[in-house]
C-alpha cells in the first residue's frame, strides 16, 4: 500500500495566523480563550476562541475585495489553505490530480442568522442564499486559489468533520483516484452555534479545564487548518520535503446516544484501536495522545476510559489543547492534527492547561507543563462528534535514511 | 473486487417504500412536492420516534426496509449524503434564536440540525460501530457519499454498506432557494421541464438507502462497475475519463444501453447534459428521472436507484426515456452521468448481472 | 396544586413530544428518569427549557435539574414555591 506522507501545513485559530505563529503561542502556555468580542450575541459574558482578525482583516490578508460575497467560514478556509499549499509548493497543477476536502458542520450560517429575515422577506443579501449550506463554503475556498482542483467535497460529521476529510482524502491516495490531496476543516463562531452549545448547558462559563476533576464545559473556538498530502513517490517526484507519515487512521461509531458518549467509551475505543491496527503498531508505540478533551464532564471521563482500554496502565503522556484554541468544533480534527504533527517534527508536548485535580475513575492525568526537547516517533490525536462519530489517527516521524 | 447493489428502498414523492413508480409512476402537478409519508410506526417504536424529526424518520425507515430486502442485518458502514440536513428542525432552532433574543431555545432542535444526525441516527437505531460519515457537497452529496463506499470496497476495509442520499424541502427554504433560481416561477409539468427550457425546475423531497455487498446474492439488483469524479471539466477530459472507465470494466460504448442523467428543465443544468450527451454518448437513449422524483441537493441519488431499478428488470419503460416513443428491452449497462453546477461530476459504470 | 399536576403533565407530554401518552399514563409520584417515563439528558434540557418558558424559573446547570425532577410531584411542588410567572 503507498505510504502517505504530509508536505504541507495551513492553520489560523485563536492562537493567530500559522504554523509559527501557533508553535509560540503553544510553547508560552498561553491560552487564547477570552471573553466574546467579536460575535454580536447577548451570550458575550461567555469565553470563546475567536480568530483575532475581523471579515475585513481576513479580507485584506487575502486581497478579497470589499464587495465581494463570502462568508468568515470560506475567509479563514482560505488563508489556512494558502499557507498549507506554499508549503507544499503547489503553486501550478501540472499534471496532478488534487483533491480538496473540507469539513464544516453550519456552512454560512454566521451569515445566514444575520440576513435569515431578508433571506424570507426581501431581495436583500439573497447571495448569501447560496453560501448557506456547507459545500457552498468549501467551494469559496476552492475559488480562492487559481487551482482547478479534480474533486471538491465537504465532510459534515460534526466535530470530527476534518479528522474525516483527511481520511476520505487518504483513502483517494491509496486507491489511485488522486496524486494529492488537500483536506482539512474550517468553521466560524456563530449565533447559532453558540446558542446551540448553550442549550446543552456543555459551555463553560470560564476557560475550560480539559480532564480536571472539576471541569464544567466547553469554550467554543472558531479557526481552520489543512493538510497537503501525498504518496511518498508523488513528493519525491515533486520533490518536495515530506513533513512526517500518516501511518494509520480509522472511524467508528458509538452508536449510544444522540449526543451523550457512552461511559465506556466504546467508539472512541474502536476508533483508537483501529487506528493502531491501520499503522500496524502496538500500544506502546504512541509517544503522545493529543486528545479531544473538551472539558465536558461526559467526552473526557468517556475517552478517558477508552484510552485505558486501550493502553491499561501506560498510558502515552496525553494532553488536550482546547484550552489554548477553544472547541474549534468541524475545524478541530485538522487542527489538532496540525498542533500534533508540530509537536512531532519539532519534539515539543503541549500543556493541558488550566488541570489540578485528577477524575476519581481515571488511572492518569495529563501533561500540565510544556514538555520540550522530547523524541517522539508516532502522536495519536483524537476527533469525536455529537452521535457518536469518533475518529483517531496517527502520525509518525520519518525515519532518516 | 466486485461492489453489488443489493436492494434499496425509497421515500419521495412517488409512493413510498415500493417501485410502483417503475409501471405507474405519480406525475407531479406542481411545483412544491412534498413526500408521500409512509406509516412510520410500524417501522419505528413510538418512544424511539418522539425525538426524531421527519427527515430522521425517513432515513431509519428507507434504512431498514433496504437491509431486509437485501437481506443484511448489520451493514459494516453508513455513509450519507445530504445537502441541507435536518433543514425542518434547523429552521425550528433559528427561528426560536431570533424571535427569543437566544433565549429558551430547543436543545432537541439544535441536536437534529447537525448533518450528520442522520448516519448516526441509523447507527444507533441499528446498534451498528462500524464506518459512519455524512457528506454535504450540494448536488455531489449522495456522488461523495458513494466514491467513499466504493474505495473503501476497493481497499477491502468493508464487505457491505448502506450509501444513503436524505433531503427535505421547507416552504421557507423553498422561498429562499426560489430566489436564486432554482424553480420554475411558472407551474411546470413534465412537458414543460423536457420541451421548454428555463431558470429552475420543480423540487422533490427525497431519501433514498441503498445496501451494497462485494457478494452476490438471491436480491442483487446490478453491479457497480466503478465511478469516477472531475470537478470543472473540459469536454475532451470528459471524453477520455470516460473512455478509461469503460476501458477498464473491458465494457466497449456500443455496449452501453443507455445513459441515465440529471435533466431537470433548468437550461444552464441541462445545457451541459445535452453537451456532454453529443460529445461522449452520441445517439444514446437518454434516461431522465427528475420530472418523477424533483430537484433537491440529494436527487442523483435517485438516478442510482432508477437505474439500478431498470437493470434488475432489464427493462426501461417508456416514461423514464427523455425523447421517445417505446421502452427498451435487455438492457445490460448503464452509465450514470450527474453534475452540479457544471463543478463536480461523476460518471459511475452499472451493469446487469443476468 | 392538583391543578397543576395536571397542568404540567400535559406540558410534559407536549415537550417531550410522549405522542402516545395521556395524562393517566403519568403516575405524579413515580421517577421521571431512570424509571418511571425513563427520560434521558436531552429530556433534562427539554424540561429546563419549559421551566423557563412556562414558569419564568431560570435553571443554571444540568444537575440543579435533576434535584427538581425527581418526579412531577416534586416538580410541581418547585414550580409553586419559585415561579416567576
Amino acid at each position: 500500500m503507498a505510504e502517505i506522507v504530509i508536505t504541507g501545513l495551513g492553520i489560523i485559530s485563536a492562537l493567530g495566523s500559522g504554523i509559527e505563529v501557533t508553535v509560540g503561542r503553544l510553547l508560552s502556555e498561553k491560552s487564547a480563550v477570552e471573553k466574546i468580542k467579536h460575535l454580536q450575541t447577548v451570550h458575550c459574558d461567555l469565553p470563546a476562541g475567536e480568530v483575532p482578525y475581523s471579515d475585513t482583516q481576513l479580507r485584506e490578508m487575502l486581497n478579497i475585495a470589499p464587495d465581494y460575497n463570502i462568508t468568515r467560514t470560506s475567509l479563514m478556509g482560505q488563508v489556512a489553505l494558502k499557507e498549507a499549499m506554499s508549503q507544499a509548493k503547489l503553486s501550478d497543477k501540472q499534471n496532478f490530480t488534487v483533491a480538496l476536502v473540507a469539513g464544516n458542520t453550519v456552512g454560512g450560517m454566521e451569515k445566514s442568522e444575520q440576513y435569515y429575515h431578508h433571506f424570507l422577506n426581501d431581495e436583500e443579501y439573497k447571495e448569501y442564499i447560496g453560501l448557506h449550506d456547507c459545500g457552498a463554503c468549501t467551494e469559496m475556498i476552492a475559488q480562492g486559489t487559481p487551482f482547478n482542483f479534480d474533486l471538491v467535497t465537504t465532510i459534515s460529521t460534526a466535530c470530527s468533520s476534518a479528522a474525516n476529510s483527511v481520511f476520505f482524502g487518504a483513502d483517494m491516495l491509496k486507491t489511485g483516484r488522486a496524486d494529492i490531496v488537500v483536506a482539512g476543516g474550517t468553521e466560524c463562531l456563530s449565533k447559532f452555534h453558540l446558542n446551540g452549545f448553550n442549550t446543552l448547558m456543555i459551555l463553560d462559563s470560564e476557560v475550560c479545564k480539559p480532564f480536571d476533576k472539576n471541569r464544567r464545559g466547553l469554550n467554543l473556538g472558531e479557526g481552520a487548518a489543512f493538510l497537503v498530502m501525498e504518496t511518498a513517490e508523488s513528493a519525491r517526484r515533486r520533490n518536495v520535503v515530506p513533513i512526517c507519515k500518516l501511518s494509520g487512521y480509522a472511524n467508528r461509531c458509538d452508536a449510544f446516544h444522540q449526543t451523550a458518549s457512552s461511559p465506556e467509551g466504546e467508539g472512541a475505543f474502536l476508533a483508537m484501536e483501529g487506528a493502531l491496527a491501520d499503522a500496524a503498531l502496538q500500544p506502546a508505540d504512541i509517544d503522545y495522545i493529543n486528545a479531544h478533551g473538551t472539558g465536558t464532564p461526559n467526552n473526557d471521563e468517556s475517552e478517558g476510559h477508552a484510552m485505558m482500554r486501550v493502553f491499561g496502565d501506560r498510558i502515552p503522556p496525553v494532553s488536550s489543547t482546547k484550552a489554548f484554541t477553544g472547541h474549534t468544533t468541524s475545524a478541530s480534527g485538522a487542527i489538532e492534527a496540525v498542533i500534533s504533527i508540530l509537536s512531532l517534527t519539532r519534539g515539543f508536548i503541549p500543556a493541558n492547561l488550566n488541570f489540578s485535580e485528577k477524575i476519581d475513575s481515571l488511572n492518569f492525568m495529563p501533561v500540565t507543563k510544556t514538555m520540550q526537547g522530547v523524541n517522539l516517533r508516532h502522536v495519536l490525536t483524537n476527533s469525536f462528534g455529537f452521535g457518536g462519530n469518533d475518529s483517531s489517527c496517527i502520525f509518525s516521524k520519518i525515519e532518516q535514511q | 473486487m466486485s461492489v453489488y447493489i443489493q436492494s434499496a428502498a425509497q421515500i419521495s414523492i412517488q409512493e413510498p417504500l415500493t417501485e410502483k413508480w417503475f409501471a405507474e409512476p405519480h406525475i407531479p402537478a406542481g411545483n412544491f412536492n412534498l413526500s408521500i409519508e409512509p406509516d412510520y410506526k410500524s417501522f419505528i417504536p413510538p418512544a424511539e420516534s418522539r425525538r426524531m424529526g421527519r427527515l430522521l424518520k425517513r432515513a431509519v425507515t428507507t434504512s431498514k426496509e433496504a437491509l431486509r430486502k437485501g437481506g443484511c442485518e448489520m451493514p459494516d458502514a453508513i455513509i450519507s449524503g445530504t445537502g441541507l440536513g435536518c433543514i425542518e428542525n434547523t429552521e425550528k432552532f433559528l427561528n426560536a434564536m431570533l424571535d427569543n433574543g437566544e433565549e429558551c431555545m430547543p436543545p432537541t432542535a439544535f441536536m437534529q440540525s447537525t448533518h450528520n444526525t442522520i448516519s448516526s441516527q441509523v447507527a444507533l437505531t441499528l446498534k451498528c460501530h462500524g464506518y459512519n460519515s455524512t457528506y454535504s457537497q450540494q448536488g455531489f452529496s449522495f456522488d461523495s457519499a458513494l466514491l467513499d463506499a466504493f474505495m473503501q470496497f476497493e481497499l477491502g476495509k468493508i464487505g457491505t454498506a448502506l450509501v444513503e442520499g436524505h433531503d427535505e424541502m421547507t416552504p421557507d427554504y423553498y422561498n429562499m432557494l426560489g430566489k436564486i433560481g432554482y424553480w420554475r416561477k411558472e407551474t411546470a409539468d413534465t412537458e414543460k421541464l423536457r420541451k421548454s427550457k428555463g431558470v429552475g425546475s420543480i423540487s422533490g423531497s427525497s431519501s433514498v438507502s441503498i445496501l451494497l455487498s462485494d457478494k452476490l446474492n438471491d436480491n442483487t439488483l446490478c453491479e457497480i462497475k466503478n465511478i469516477v469524479t472531475l470537478h470543472s471539466p473540459n469536454k475532451s477530459e470528459i471524453w477520455n475519463v470516460v473512455s478509461r472507465l469503460l476501458a477498464k470494466a473491458g465494457v466497449a460504448m456500443s455496449d452501453i444501453d443507455a445513459v441515465v442523467v440529471g435533466l431537470s428543465g433548468d437550461a444552464e443544468n441541462d445545457s451541459v447534459y445535452e453537451s456532454v450527451m453529443s460529445q461522449c454518448f452520441t445517439d444514446k437513449p437518454v434516461v431522465w428521472y427528475k420530472h418523477l422524483f424533483g430537484e433537491s441537493f440529494c436527487a442523483s441519488a435517485f438516478g442510482m436507484y432508477v437505474a439500478a431499478t431498470i437493470l434488475n428488470n432489464r427493462f426501461i419503460p417508456k416514461h423514464l426515456l427523455y425523447k421517445s416513443d417505446k421502452g427498451i428491452n435487455n438492457v445490460k449497462n448503464l452509465i450514470v452521468y450527474n453534475h452540479f453546477h457544471n463543478k463536480n461530476h461523476s460518471i459511475t459504470l452499472l451493469q446487469s448481472i443476468k | 396544586m392538583e391543578q397543576l399536576i395536571e397542568e404540567l403533565k400535559q406540558e410534559i407530554i407536549n415537550a417531550l413530544n410522549l405522542e402516545d401518552m395521556t395524562l393517566a399514563d403519568i403516575d405524579e409520584n413515580a421517577p421521571l428518569f431512570g424509571e418511571g417515563l425513563c427520560l434521558d439528558s436531552i429530556d433534562a434540557l427539554e424540561l429546563i427549557v419549559l421551566m423557563d418558558k412556562k414558569y419564568g424559573i431560570k435553571l443554571k446547570t444540568a444537575a440543579e435539574g435533576k434535584e427538581i425532577f425527581k418526579s412531577v410531584k416534586v416538580m410541581a411542588e418547585y414550580i409553586a414555591s419559585h415561579r416567576t410567572k
